[in-house]
């Protein structure tokens, strides 16, 4: 509502009330999405239970299998899974955004999709491929069905684990050093490379002090995001009762010791925020570099000469085993009769199959049963309001920060906004359960509703919405919404006239990113969910774990095609996407 | 042929058996249409047939089946009522350990025993929960590879090397029913010990921090890499596929030997073996505390209890097979079953379970 502005006091007033009314509903927010569950889980803890089962926990009989060998399993997993992802992520971002590698368009497509890939489908199809006999000789895989003999620890386990999670999550350091790297302009290497420096030297001096802070960054993100993985090690990791602080926490909250749980939920907590903490006062030395960049005179790519092949090969191979081998071993195995015999005896059954009493307790195909069917579409309904929600608290909470005058104040804000990435989403589905499962006063109990998934998902993404919101804020000029504020516009009318439309590429991006990151998440919503209100990857993962295979197969390739339809749809829409790919 | 002494010994059972059952009133019918639908939790997949057969019986009555185990209907129904919703209508489950104190005591679920069937339930299955039937975890092998019987006679075998790595079973920090079978077998420590001098021919030494025979089988078992997994259909399929030349062995359900044909397996129990295959447990059928559709609750219980065709009925073709022992009186036993009488294994005392599962429980989860 644009209103001619009289008295300069009125509007200088106004002013104020519409920041601090901004960050006021910033604090409402933040407080119930984040600190709230989170001071739930803590109240369980510090009640008489939940102190027998923080001794239990710590020091009792169960104390090593409970906390200290899967704590060490979280812990190493971690580790090596963030050591690995930094080297496969920067190597193939050096080789895509900084050199003359052949196919380094398709292979930087393909190297951002992994992380739409639901971590447990991989962890499925690892299934498909290397399951051994351990399970009886009907459960094998692709490979042990073709004579080999795998391995179990290349079965099950903490290797296999590791893997599927490297496998998922060197994307996220992929994109974030693509990014980093073209920060640092190829004219600072040019220039250097036109001084007549050695490219190793050029690594050193140049490229790594200028991504150190990214590198830091990334390796943090992929350590928290292992730590708190809960699919991967549950598929791959009980049979050979391999543990992790998740699975073990899953386990305590489902069979009724949910105060166990919570001591679990709280240590993960307590490891991820420690090392992403770590990496924020390591990061905190190493910033000064990134301002330093100019504007591009000559751009050149690193000449790989000879060895640009073979790179572009094993960049390939990469690529495409994280990414079309996992999906096409879960589509084979779909299509047939037996697990890991993927083509032999094909059949349509798992799909569009009638109720058949001799296959699978009388289920139908999945495209026929009315349950999948019901989850589908409730799948995508609550993709779909999350990311409209995540998107528009992000817009309140981001412009609260970028509108906040007092800077502790507006650490604060941004702190407790990122908050989210340290917690599990186990976690937050645990904190949530605890804190809304119970009526509130005169309010009822959010148990089992729509609302409580899309409140817990808006919370577990909202350090994505507000980045986003973030960086589409800081292509519109300030001028602009200054004019308008001098024009007498309201805070809402600014953010509806001016900065929604100038940002809305961004936001969309925003958006997708959140509704694929719900569509495919399984840990968030594994201890939310109801029968009634059935999700595709929480059916996956029942399905898996009753022993029905290809339904599970069948239900991830959905998951997948719609994530990657809906990332692919994105970075359409953005048409600057991928802007280093392009040769200038 | 067996299939027509099966009809025949059915038929005399019907013939010579008591009057009758009654069908269920036409009110109840009634009020059930009205309501529309039932919503069932169920620990056996098996509620997907119930599912067809009600359905076709009633086809104005929706049917929508859950297939969940015990041990998280129970968590479920808890944190459900607890929050003041009412997702199911009837709950069927086992984990009568667990059931009675958390889900009867505090009104979470009820009995209801159609008037029907009150002279033909023994009092001891209508209470605290109606009883459907009795089901078990026990020992079964492969009989395509052991046509020759089960390949171990005492349990004690299971720990020794020829096992190494094949013995499966349920995770029992996850599956209520498997940790009763553990629990029970440290209650029977005296028998297991027994069972251990016979095979071994000396007595038991325990080792530290264990209390009994009992704990020390579970600790031999556990050390000699007992294989976990997440389902009985796992363990079916890795103890049962036809074509296995040395499959494993492992405890799960007598009743799932019904799916060997479907399913290509070849499962069978280890009756004999020393000093019992395992647990014999009752199934319950309850009303959940403020049931949406009570009616269609009330009708989908008495379905389920059978008819009085042949074994029960379409309703209860599902659950007459060799390994389930159904509560109604007026049912002859399965043909193809061991009668309960000669079934060895034990029938658990739900009180003595509950009282010790959560020890066991912990002790399960320091070995590992």
């Amino acid at each position: 509502m644009i209103s001619p502005s009289g008295a300069g006091g009125a509007f200088l007033r106004r002013q104020q009330m519409s920041s601090q009314g901004l960050t006021a509903g910033a604090q409402v927010l933040l407080g119930h999405l984040v600190l709230v569950p989170l001071a739930g889980i803590a109240a369980a803890l510090a009640s008489p239970a939940g102190m027998d089962a923080i001794s239990d926990v710590f020091t009792g009989r169960i104390a090593r299998n409970m906390l200290w060998v899967p704590l060490t399993n979280t812990f190493l997993i971690g580790f090596v899974v963030a050591l690995a992802c930094l080297l496969l992520g920067g190597f193939l971002a050096w080789l895509v955004t900084m050199t003359d590698m052949p196919l380094r368009g398709p292979i930087g497509v393909l190297a951002a999709l992994p992380f739409m890939i639901p971590t447990f489908a991989v962890a499925l199809s690892w299934t498909v491929l290397f399951g051994d006999d351990r399970l009886g000789q009907s459960s094998m895989g692709f490979f042990a069905q073709l004579g080999f003999d795998v391995p179990s620890w290349l079965a099950w386990g903490g290797v296999p684990v590791t893997i599927v999670l490297i496998a998922h999550l060197y994307s996220i350091a992929y994109l974030m050093i693509v990014a980093a790297l073209v920060l640092v302009g190829r004219d600072l290497t040019a220039a250097a490379e036109i001084a007549g420096a050695p490219r190793s030297q050029i690594l050193r001096n140049i490229v790594f002090p200028v991504v150190t802070p990214t590198l830091i960054a990334a390796g943090a993100l992929c350590f928290a995001e292992a730590v708190s993985s809960f699919s991967a090690p549950a598929i791959l990791g009980l049979p050979v009762r391999f543990h992790t602080l998740a699975t073990r926490a899953y386990g305590a909250i489902e069979t009724g010791s949910p105060e166990r749980g919570f001591v679990l939920i709280a240590v993960m907590i307590l490891v991820a925020g420690a090392f992403l903490a770590l990496s924020a006062l390591a990061q905190r030395r190493g910033q000064a570099f990134t301002t330093v960049t100019g504007k591009a005179g000559h751009r050149g790519r690193t000449s790989l000469g000879v060895w640009g092949w073979p790179l572009a090969l094993t960049a390939t191979t990469v690529v495409v085993l994280t990414t079309i081998v996992p999906a096409l071993a879960l589509v084979f195995s779909s299509l047939s009769a037996q697990t890991g015999a993927l083509f032999a005896d094909p059949t349509l059954h798992f799909w569009i199959g009638q109720s058949d009493p001799g296959i699978a307790q009388g289920q139908a195909g999945i495209l026929r049963n009315p349950q999948l069917v019901l989850a589908f579409w409730t799948t995508l309904a609550i993709g779909l309001m999350t990311g409209i929600a995540a998107m528009l608290c992000g817009l309140i909470v981001g412009t609260a920060i970028s509108k906040e005058r007092y800077p502790l104040r507006r650490s604060l804000l941004e702190q407790v906004s990122f908050l989210p990435l340290l917690i599990p989403g186990l976690a937050i589905g645990a904190a949530f359960i605890s804190f809304y499962g119970a009526p509130i006063g005169p309010l009822p109990s959010l148990y089992g509703t729509p609302t409580i998934l899309v409140i817990a998902g808006v919370a577990a993404t909202l350090p994505f919405a507000v980045q986003a919101v973030a960086t589409a804020r800081e292509q519109v000029a300030r001028e602009l919404e200054e004019s308008a504020r001098i024009a007498g516009a309201s805070q809402v009318r600014i953010l509806g006239a001016i900065t929604i439309p100038l940002t809305a590429s961004k936001l969309i991006a925003g958006f997708v990113l959140v509704f694929v990151k719900m569509v495919r998440d399984l840990d968030l919503v594994i201890l939310l969910y109801t029968p009634q209100l059935p999700l595709l990857t929480v059916l996956a993962f029942r399905y898996a774990s009753d022993g029905f295979a290809q339904f599970a197969h069948a239900i991830a390739a959905v998951i997948l095609v719609i994530s990657v339809a809906a990332h692919l749809l994105a970075s359409g829409l953005g048409r600057n996407a991928q802007p280093w790919l392009k040769d200038q | 042929m067996k299939r027509i002494i099966t009809t025949a010994l059915l038929a005399s059972a019907t013939l010579f058996g008591p009057p009758a059952v009654a069908d269920p009133s036409a009110d109840l019918i009634a009020a059930a249409t009205d309501e529309g639908t039932v919503t069932v939790y169920s620990f056996t997949s098996r509620v997907f047939k119930v599912e067809q057969a009600f359905e076709a019986a009633y086809p104005g009555i929706d049917l929508i089946p859950f297939d969940i185990s015990s041990t998280e209907q129970i968590t479920r129904l808890q944190s459900e009522l607890d929050a003041g919703i009412a997702n199911a209508d009837v709950a069927y489950l086992a984990d009568a350990s667990v059931v009675v104190g958390a889900l009867v005591e505090p009104g979470h679920l009820e009995a209801y025993v159609p008037d029907a069937f009150a002279d033909r339930i023994p009092d001891q299955f209508k209470s605290p929960l109606l009883a459907h039937r009795l089901s078990t975890k026990v020992l079964m092998y492969n009989e395509e590879a052991n046509p020759d019987g089960a390949p171990v006679s005492n349990l004690w075998e299971l720990t020794t090397a020829d096992w190494t790595g094949r013995v499966v079973m349920v995770d029992p920090s996850t599956r209520g029913d498997n940790l009763d079978h553990l629990t029970e077998i440290t209650l029977q420590s005296d028998a297991m010990a027994d069972a251990y001098k016979a095979h071994f021919g000396t007595d038991i030494a325990l080792g530290s921090d264990i209390q009994n025979a009992g704990q020390q089988f579970i600790a031999d078992l556990m050390q000699n890499d007992v294989i976990f997994v997440s389902s009985t259909d796992d363990v079916n399929a890795a103890v049962g596929a036809v074509g296995q030349d040395n499959p494993p062995i492992g405890f799960t359900s007598y009743s799932d030997r019904r799916d060997n044909e479907e399913e290509g397996w070849a499962l069978q129990v280890a009756n004999g073996v020393a000093p019992a295959p395992g647990i014999i447990y009752p199934a319950f059928l309850g009303m959940v505390e403020n049931a949406p559709n009570p009616n269609a609750a009330k009708l989908l219980i008495e379905f389920m209890m059978g008819d009085n065709c042949c074994s029960g009925g379409v309703a209860l073709e599902p659950f007459y097979v060799a390994g389930d022992y159904l509560t109604r009186t007026d049912l002859a036993p399965h043909p193809d079953a061991i009668p309960l009488s000669d079934f060895n294994a034990w029938r658990i005392d739900p009180e003595a379970t509950g009282a010790a599962r959560t020890d066991v429980a912990d002790l399960v989860l320091s070995l590992q």
